[in-house]
């Protein structure tokens, strides 16, 4: 057999590169501004489009799919090629890879803040975006699978199982998690209500976090990590173990986003039992990670690269550690809701994903230019001032999730709330977040010193497009060199559709165990009958409160401990959410929970605080929405939207669809005269009587209520 | 806690299952670990050095 000669492909490196340097800075600016919009809420610049709860769902997904994927796509690419001998499949399907990636994120910074949005976290692109994310998927499995086909290297090294377990699961989960019906073109509602669409959103949201910001960077550090360290990774074993473990074990952990709400209790204590187990996996992959530079520590002295990877694995392992404990329902019951969560999130992102990102930047761009660094000394730099960003941004968030946790369950002597007002618990806190955006500005700066010091190292060299590189082909059938060798593993591993199969069935079993039931047994969502589809107004207005984003400020689900329903009424049942396509419980609470908030107050007291939220909450951050009185409120897509409703099963009249703009235009007529009495003229037809006619209606059905609602906690 | 699966006609096979598809998977990762030998091991954790032919540039 001949030596044959190839090239491996730079040039795509390079260019996801690049991708992950721009949308990092461009990710990264919008999130300093959605965390200086907290103190300072008129850094919306007065306009719909930049107003919070529009461009968080910009900065989340434009760090996560934008600066990681790329940054994915980037580690990917070089390791692939070289782990298995072999240039990518094809350089037209890396491509359109490329640039359909970009297309699609650019799709993201359109739509995200004209308000098109679905309104589940890290899944808010809407239909038409959720297609073309699948299509894109797939053209990077057939490029992957390609040249895992026509490798030159019998065995698929550890990196490339976690690259497998990346395609497969992130495929699913993006599937289970776009089952829309669209409504017209980029409006959409989600086939799955309440309950049931929150667990399948957290599953998601728990999976994302796992299959995209963790498995494909841990097959990344099993690449470079034992390359930049110059010696194997510590225990090939005990990567086995990690990598089966953790694909198996982290699919079942989602219920922990969703402890104490009404989602059935099995499912809750499920999700908290496998997330304890998730730190022996998770902490498998640390220790191997940071042992494999047994005996180089001197090397972490001098090498910045090193360095990056050191504080990487080591927030890993903080993120890891913090996270089971977070699940815990006594820490939850404290923690959830609050700025904890932002800074555990953080933690991992800006160390662990960020950190190991500019680690393997700094490494990978002057090979492929054939050069040395620009300058190592800015490489240092960026390393401590990156570091200090992230403390400067985790601490003050920790303290301000504490204070505010313990505030909300702070009684009296007599056994009143001590801070019944929730805004004294936010105002509190304020000091934290202006902290925070210091530590923010500090990473930010970090990277665009990266940006700088890299593109001079571009600048100064050639690109490697094709770099050379020979190795023997495979034969055409493998015969074992000894019958030992007929492991199921080492079968395995060389036979990427069977591997790819196996991991698919072993991530699926976790979510079908916690899904089947919540879907198929009645008794898990108990009915109540005073419980009634939304009309047509309320609808509508509660489309423009996903349009807005208000849900990531405001959860919609009381929990039941006895600081809650003090200050919000009633804890939130299973049943109330019947007809929420989508549901809109919310993770974290910026502002006050809502979900008893209809009747709370009058319709002028809404409207007032719609458009000036200091004139009715002195000191509030909320910003204001003067563009609900200008905008009119579009009724055309009234009928489409009982009907799609209709088809999801709720359960309007026959025919009501012809009908249920002139059921709307009564209800607003109601609210504008009530208004009227108040002296505040507004037209019947404007977005802000629908938003109020929504609030207003918000967690009241069941007070209607005349029979006991089942418990099923 | 568990109320609701009183209600789950023949749960307890559902749940037994699960469980026991839990325990059987660990046995499986752990039986294939122990009979794993040395000379794969060693081999597989190479396979990231087998391109290396150190170049000028990457020496630092």
């Amino acid at each position: 057999m001949q030596l044959e000669k190839f090239t491996y492909d730079n040039r795509i490196v390079r260019n996801f590169g690049i991708a992950t340097l721009v949308w990092g800075i461009i990710g990264m600016t919008v999130g300093l501004l959605v965390a200086m919009q907290l103190f300072k809420p008129a850094m919306n610049m007065g306009s719909q489009y930049t107003t919070f709860g529009r461009i968080r769902p910009l900065h989340t997904n434009a760090v996560i799919f934008a600066f990681v994927g790329n940054a994915i796509f980037m580690g990917v690419y070089y390791s692939l090629q070289r782990l298995l001998k072999a240039r990518m499949f094809s350089d037209t399907l890396s491509k359109i890879h490329f640039w359909g990636w970009q297309l699609i994120i650019l799709s993201a910074v359109i739509t995200l803040p004209l308000g098109f949005t679905t309104s589940h976290e890290y899944a808010e692109l809407e239909w038409p975006i959720d297609i073309a994310i699948t299509l894109i998927w797939v053209v990077f499995g057939i490029n992957m699978f390609g040249t895992i086909i026509k490798r030159r290297e019998h065995h698929l090294y550890v990196a490339i199982w976690f690259y497998i377990a990346t395609f497969v699961t992130i495929a699913v989960l993006h599937i289970v998690n776009s089952f829309e019906l669209p409504v017209s073109f980029m409006k959409s509602y989600y086939l799955y209500a309440g309950v049931q669409d929150a667990l399948v959103q957290w599953w998601y949201g728990h999976n994302a976090v796992a299959f995209f910001l963790t498995t494909p960077y841990l097959g990344m550090m099993y690449y470079f990590l034992p390359k930049m360290a110059g010696r194997p990774v510590y225990s090939y074993k005990l990567s086995i173990l990690h990598f089966w473990s953790l694909i198996f074990i982290y699919i079942w952990a989602g219920p922990h986003h969703l402890l104490y709400t009404s989602l059935p209790g099995w499912a809750q204590s499920l999700g908290v039992a496998f997330s304890i187990m998730l730190i022996a996996p998770s902490w498998g992959g640390m220790i191997n990670g940071l042992l494999t530079l047994r005996g180089a520590w001197d090397k972490v002295r001098e090498d910045v690269t090193l360095k990056f990877m050191v504080v990487a694995l080591t927030a890993y392992g903080m993120a890891t550690f913090e996270g089971p404990m977070l699940s815990l329902k006594q820490i939850n019951g404290v923690a959830h809701f609050t700025d904890w969560i932002v800074a555990h999130v953080h933690v991992g992102a800006l160390g662990w994903n960020g950190f190991l990102t500019f680690g393997i930047l700094y490494w990978l761009i002057p090979r492929i230019y054939k050069t040395e660094l620009y300058s190592k000394k800015l490489a240092g730099f960026h390393f401590w001032i990156g570091t200090l960003g992230i403390l400067f941004y985790a601490i003050p968030m920790y303290w301000a999730g504490f204070t505010q946790g313990l505030m909300w369950k702070e009684f009296t002597a007599e056994g009143l709330l001590k801070y019944p007002n929730f805004l004294a618990t936010t105002l509190q806190i304020i000091p934290m977040h202006v902290l925070r955006s210091i530590g923010g500005t500090l990473y930010l700066a970090g990277v665009i010193v990266m940006t700088y010091n890299l593109a001079k190292t571009m600048l100064g060299a050639k690109l490697v497009a094709n770099e050379a590189a020979e190795a023997m082909p495979l034969p055409k059938i493998v015969v074992d060199s000894s019958p030992a060798d007929k492991a199921w593993h080492r079968v395995l591993e060389r036979k990427p559709m069977k591997f790819m199969v196996l991991s698919l069935i072993i991530i699926l079993i976790g979510g079908m165990v916690e899904m089947m039931p919540t879907f198929t047994i009645q008794s898990n969502v108990p009915t109540i009958a005073s419980v009634k589809p939304y009309t047509a107004l309320e609808l509508q207005g509660r489309d423009l409160y996903i349009r807005e984003g208000c849900v990531n400020c405001h959860s919609q689900t009381v929990r039941p401990f006895r600081s809650e329903t003090e200050r919000y009424g009633e804890y939130s049942k299973a049943g109330e959410f019947v007809y929420d396509h989508p549901f809109l419980w919310g993770s974290k609470r910026t502002g006050p929970d809502l979900h008893r908030v209809g009747g709370k107050y009058s319709d002028a007291w809404h409207y007032n605080h719609l458009v000036d939220p200091t004139s009715m909450s002195p000191g509030s951050i909320m910003p204001p929405y003067p563009w609900l009185i200008e905008q009119k409120l579009d009724i055309n897509t009234t009928a489409s939207k009982i009907r799609a409703m209709q088809t999801l099963g709720v359960p309007y009249p026959e025919g009501y669809d012809k009908q249920a703009n002139e059921d709307l235009k009564i209800q607003a007529e109601k609210i504008a005269a009530d208004l009227k009495q108040n002296n505040i003229k507004v037209k019947s037809d404007r977005e802000i009587v629908a938003i109020i006619a929504y609030l207003q209606r918000l967690g009241t059905d069941i007070k209607a209520n005349k029979e006991t609602i089942p418990s099923n906690q | 806690m568990f109320n609701q699966i009183k209600d789950l006609a023949g749960g307890e096979i559902y749940l037994v299952t699960s469980l026991l598809m839990f325990m059987l998977f660990f046995v499986i990762v752990g039986v294939y670990l122990f009979k794993l030998s040395k000379n794969h091991i060693k081999t597989m954790s190479e396979i990231p050095f087998q391109d290396h032919k150190t170049k000028p540039y990457e020496e630092d």
